[in-house]
């Protein structure tokens, strides 16, 4: 909201800079987000009248004026332009004057004649985008007189952000008694009082609330014979600083009151009101309603209307209707001041997507208490500006008048929450100073009665809020937090993702935080049959699911770095899916099942880029693998195994799926199925995979066991298998192990060969062999003997041949 | 015989002096002392002599075979040497290529943040904890003092979740949203325990806002504190403290009064600036502070919600935006960078 500060000052004394009154309203809790100082750019621009001008003797084009500007000798400008004439008032940037579009302004001799200083613009006083000659000024501005007085824009502006709990700041008078509160200065609060002549208003216009539980109160007032004009240049220069557009007399009253009390007003023609009656009623299902916006708009019977004898002529608390506008023929008015109920303002607002200035108050809650002062002041800002007479009295609706709210303070309490010691007659002065009254006093405590312009303050707590913001925040000390209750273990999923995280990065995948909705095309393309979860509202059809899959965002990023010659991908992200849940969003239950995942994508050149040492070797399902298996180990997942899978979004024969030793599923890797990669346009040869995480971090041994060293040494034999090629390794690998038993300890493939002279079909697998027995060395022919009997053995059961 | 002996020996004394090759000194060395070499010719003549004459000359051909030993042995390692020598003058290895590694992987800015920003609070003995992101109006808003049609609601533009594609045998006991705030976590996690309570939160969050300094999601960090007796002044000094631990400890922390619905008093606190210390620059836009955190004493109407008496505990809360505190901490000045996850940003970290 926008204060202007020339105006706070009508009601309270102002500290001496605009800066400082800015501080301490922060401190306050009334945040100044910025100070406009439209004055700013033109100081060194006066008011000149022009006393003469001729034409330059060498420059048709030019003229030499001289100008008046308050001193005791006239001013030689040059000037260019020609739309003025002898006796006019325009701005005069003088000798020193920097302007808003950069200019210096210097003496200077033009064409031979001397020019001490500038005739401007609107445009060159940066006022205006486009202008045409010089700025006219009005004949009352006074020579001298600085140009930002002469145009009202020796103004300060404050943009305050009042949060939604403080709409009794929504006004220039509730940001003066903030003012005051933290100055300690009083507050001048306005007290009008219309003259009133003529026929009583409550003869002119009926008023009739049928809805009282959405409009508590309704006040109207009549004004006769106005005349509708402009309203003042000083009223307009204040609706102007605070961003409100003049209109005219009338309407401008009604704006500048709503600026000035945080009341909304609205001002009715009453000769256009039928049946000179005014009914505040819910609207009929399908009635219409054009507003002052010029959109007609369908009314729910959920909207309140301000209504006549026959229909609709206002939405109530949020904008006029076009048919009982104040226009420039109105002779009569009805004036309304009157308070509604926030939430069905609200959803008036939100239904027709009108947010005013009126909605936005009503919202928040709007001061009971401001309603008659309010319509007060207007008819009587009404009948000296508009030249009307008042009617007689006000026409007051008021069915169920409500008792302020009591809130009782414990002086001790305070420091228990604040956990500093204020005074009592601190306390005291900070809540009176707010406007709270103190109604009873008991031992230590005092009952309050609470303003009806502070609508957030219900309870104690909120008192207390009210006396640390004033006593300010940075008096209180700050104290740790006293003594460690128990440290709890930190849970065993932090410390397993905090490895798989190092893992992951040790095996050279770059970590990606990727948005959880995606297109549901992107997760129709990996083959996802679930339904996703939707949002009702995305912001468009690219983000207007919910994942079930980590796949989307890892290729997408693929895509980006493709395009821009990256040529080497690795990267993975952590995170969840989200499922539907038959169960869901009862009680304490999620809504959805939310499920954590980490997910991997490998592309292009292995090892980063291009690199002498790798021979630039493209990246393919093992190194995928590979970085699973670097997990699967940090984590020390004994017995984890990977059986080819079968996964629509997977190439058949590239596939694995990964489960824990128990038999769990983890999830997939393999390669992108080549339709993926053609529908979603992506080079070949990406190879993702995705696990989720809480089975795979169940299974983790965070703390290894340990095991003593062998005390005997090993024997080692190498053994080679020309096998049929989908033999896998696993298989070989389970028949060596098993026939081994006890004294192979471990068997690793060291190469897998096809090519001459292997048979077509078959492949040598080589076998690095780890003999050992606990208790003692073993012999040669011990080991020979288990080595031939392994060699028959893998013969027999996996028909392979052996090789020299 | 004798002569021939020691004529021998300065053969074998000159040869042996200028052999400088292994396979040189080796040949010599078969030569002269080898079973069939010509000390053994010379020698095996011995025999015949008279058994005094054998003596002496045995002890001659003992000091010759003595010497040529020693020298042979000297060859030997000149020769070793010398080849040494040969082998480390060759051309060096080019110790500019690059070696042989796995260029380690990155990690994400914000994740790093989160994780280090939960760490700092660990220290303080705060638990960790989470809860769904696919969330209960209930838990996001209600629970959290924010009726429905509350005008605080609008601080917060929400994405509201289809019923339909829930699944949902039964309705849901309140609409369902993508929670925009880690709040929610709060309410969970007191249901669940008993005071006193000490927890962080970090996850993400969504909102209905996407522009040059908002992204529809992002991240957060909430905490907790709930005992007897908390106060307000233990609040500051657990941010302040925070603050201090994690930007630097010459950073000043300002609070502001400020309006949360789940908090009473509410505070901003602002942090003094990262890039100036607080003189004012463009990172501060000359006002010296950042604001980094929402707080305050949670609202009774909260404890409320959670089971809790709110005469018998206190507590306070806070929040921080993951994303803004990454950006001041790593200098990133384009918000949308962090979900690009462009290769050239992500290596960067």
């Amino acid at each position: 909201m926008k204060i202007s500060v020339k105006w706070l000052g009508d009601y309270v004394a102002l500290p001496p800079s605009e800066d400082e009154l800015a501080r301490k309203l922060t401190a306050a809790g009334l945040e100044i987000e910025g100070l406009e100082r439209p004055s700013e750019g033109l100081r060194g621009v006066v008011v000149a009248q022009i006393k003469e001008s001729v034409q330059h003797p060498n420059a048709d084009k030019l003229s030499v004026t001289q100008v008046d500007i308050g001193g005791t000798a006239l001013v030689q400008v040059v000037c260019g332009a020609k739309n003025y004439k002898v006796g006019d008032k325009v701005p005069l940037a003088t000798v020193g004057t920097k302007l808003p579009n950069g200019a210096d302004i210097k003496q200077a001799a033009l064409r031979g004649v001397d020019s001490f200083g500038m005739l401007c613009s609107s445009k060159e006083l940066g006022l205006s985008e486009e202008s045409s000659g010089l700025l006219i000024l009005s004949a009352d501005a006074k020579p001298g007189m600085p140009i930002a007085e002469a145009l009202g824009l020796d103004d300060v502006v404050l943009e305050v952000n009042v949060t939604p709990n403080r709409p009794d700041a929504l006004s220039h008078l509730g940001v003066a008694r903030e003012v005051g509160v933290v100055t300690g200065s009083a507050l001048k609060v306005p007290q009008p009082k219309p003259a009133e002549s003529g026929t009583p208003a409550a003869e002119r216009v009926k008023v009739r609330v049928d809805a009282p539980d959405r409009c508590p109160r309704y006040v109207a007032r009549v004004v006769e014979n106005v005349t509708i004009g402009p309203s003042p240049q000083w009223m307009q220069d204040r609706l102007k600083a605070c961003g409100v557009r003049a209109i005219n007399n009338v309407v401008d009253v009604t704006n500048y009151v709503n600026l000035e009390y945080g009341q909304p007003l609205h001002a009715f023609d009453l000769d256009k009101l039928g049946g000179q009656e005014i009914v505040v009623r819910m609207a009929g299902k399908g009635e219409k309603l054009t507003t002052l916006d010029g959109k007609e708009r369908t009314l729910d019977p959920d909207d309140l209307v301000i209504a006549d004898g026959t229909r609709a002529q206002a939405l109530a608390g949020v904008m006029g209707g076009g048919d009982s506008e104040v226009t420039q023929g109105t002779k009569r008015l009805v004036l309304e001041s009157a308070n509604f109920v926030g939430s069905g303002v609200r959803r008036t607002a939100k239904r027709h997507v009108l947010h005013t200035e009126a909605s936005h108050r009503f919202e928040r809650g709007a001061d009971l208490d401001a309603v008659v002062p309010a319509i007060d002041r207007a008819a009587q800002l009404i009948a000296e500006l508009a030249g009307g007479t008042v009617a007689p009295g006000r026409v007051d609706v008021y069915p169920a008048p409500k008792p302020p709210r009591k809130v009782t303070l414990r002086f001790g309490r305070v420091e228990k929450v604040l956990g500093v010691a204020v005074a009592e007659p601190e306390v005291r002065r900070i809540l009176a100073a707010l406007g709270f009254k103190a109604v009873e006093e008991g031992t230590g405590q005092v009952t309050y009665e609470v303003p009806r312009a502070r609508v957030d303050v219900e309870r104690e707590e909120d008192l207390m809020e009210e006396v640390a913001r004033v006593y300010g925040y940075d008096n209180i000390p700050a104290t740790l937090p006293r003594g460690l209750p128990e440290l709890a273990p930190e849970p065993a999923h932090v410390e397993a993702e905090r490895r798989m995280r190092h893992a992951l990065a040790g095996a050279g995948l770059d970590e990606v935080v990727n948005y959880s909705f995606v297109a549901p095309k992107s997760l129709e393309v990996l083959g996802g049959k679930e339904q996703p979860v939707a949002l009702l509202n995305p912001l468009s059809a690219e983000q207007s699911v919910m994942r079930t899959s980590l796949l989307p965002g890892l290729l997408e990023n693929l895509s980006r770095s493709v395009r821009h010659q990256v040529e080497s991908v690795a990267i993975y992200e952590t995170g969840r899916a989200y499922f539907r849940d038959a169960e869901g969003g009862q009680g304490q239950r999620p809504a959805a099942r939310e499920v954590h995942r980490v997910g991997g994508l490998v592309w292009g050149l292995r090892g980063g880029g291009r690199s002498w040492t790798q021979k630039d070797a493209k990246a393919d399902f093992y190194d995928a693998k590979g970085a699973l298996e670097a997990v699967l180990g940090a984590l020390r997942v004994d017995g984890a195994t990977f059986t080819p899978g079968e996964h629509p979004a997977y190439h058949p024969r590239a596939c694995a799926q990964v489960k824990t030793a128990d038999g769990t599923l983890l999830g997939y890797v393999g390669e992108l199925h080549p339709r993926v990669v053609k529908a979603l346009g992506l080079p070949e040869g990406v190879f993702t995979f995705e696990l989720d995480t809480d089975p795979l971090y169940a299974a983790a041994r965070l703390v290894p066991e340990y095991h003593p060293l062998p005390r005997f040494p090993a024997v080692l034999r190498d053994l080679a298998v020309v096998v049929p090629v989908e033999l896998p390794n696993d298989e070989v690998r389970r028949v060596i192990l098993e026939v081994g038993k006890p004294l192979v300890e471990d068997a690793q493939v060291f190469d897998v060969y096809t090519g001459k002279p292997i048979p077509e079909g078959q492949k040598n697998l080589a076998y690095a062999l780890r003999y050992r027995a606990p208790e003692r060395t073993l012999t040669d022919v011990e080991v020979n003997e288990a080595h031939q009997r392994i060699v028959e053995q893998v013969k027999q059961r996996l028909g392979a041949a052996l090789r020299a | 015989m004798r002569d021939r002996l020691l004529a021998l020996a300065e053969a074998a004394r000159r040869e042996i002096g200028v052999a400088s090759e292994l396979p040189v000194v080796e040949a010599l060395r078969v030569r002269y002392l080898g079973k069939k070499g010509e000390l053994s010719g010379v020698l095996g003549g011995m025999g015949k002599l008279p058994p005094e004459e054998r003596r002496a000359l045995g002890e001659v051909a003992n000091t010759v075979k003595a010497e040529l030993e020693k020298l042979l042995a000297e060859a030997v390692k000149r020769a070793e040497d010398a080849a040494l020598e040969a082998q480390l003058k060759g051309p060096g290895l080019d110790v500019t290529l690059p070696g042989r590694t796995v260029r380690p992987g990155s990690r994400h800015p914000v994740s790093r943040t989160m994780e280090d920003i939960v760490r700092t609070f660990s220290r303080l003995g705060f638990d960790v904890a989470s809860g769904p992101e696919i969330e209960l109006d209930y838990f996001n808003f209600e629970a959290l003092n924010l009726p429905k049609d509350h005008p605080a609601r609008d601080m917060q533009d929400t994405f509201y979740v289809d019923d339909a594609s829930l699944g949902h045998a039964r309705k849901a006991d309140s609409p369902v949203l993508l929670r925009t705030h880690t709040s929610p976590v709060q309410v969970r996690y007191m249901l669940n325990r008993k005071p006193p309570i000490r927890a962080v939160m970090p996850g993400r969050v969504y909102r209905r806002d996407s522009d040059i300094t908002h992204t529809p999601m992002f991240h957060q960090v909430e905490g907790l504190l709930v005992d007897r007796d908390v106060t307000f002044a233990e609040l500051k000094g657990t941010l302040d403290a925070f603050v201090k631990a994690f930007f630097g400890s010459a950073t000043r922390t300002r609070f502001r009064p400020s309006f949360f619905p789940f908090t009473e008093p509410s505070a901003e606190v602002d942090i003094s600036c990262t890039s100036c210390g607080g003189k004012g620059c463009r990172v501060c836009k000359q006002t010296g502070w950042l604001e980094v955190l929402g707080s305050g004493m949670v609202h009774p109407n909260v404890f409320t919600a959670a089971g809790y008496d709110p005469s018998e505990v206190t507590g306070y809360a806070f929040g921080m935006g993951v994303e803004r505190i990454a950006m001041l901490r790593y200098r990133i000045d384009d918000l949308r960078m962090m979900f690009e996850n462009d290769a050239r940003f992500l290596e960067q970290f």
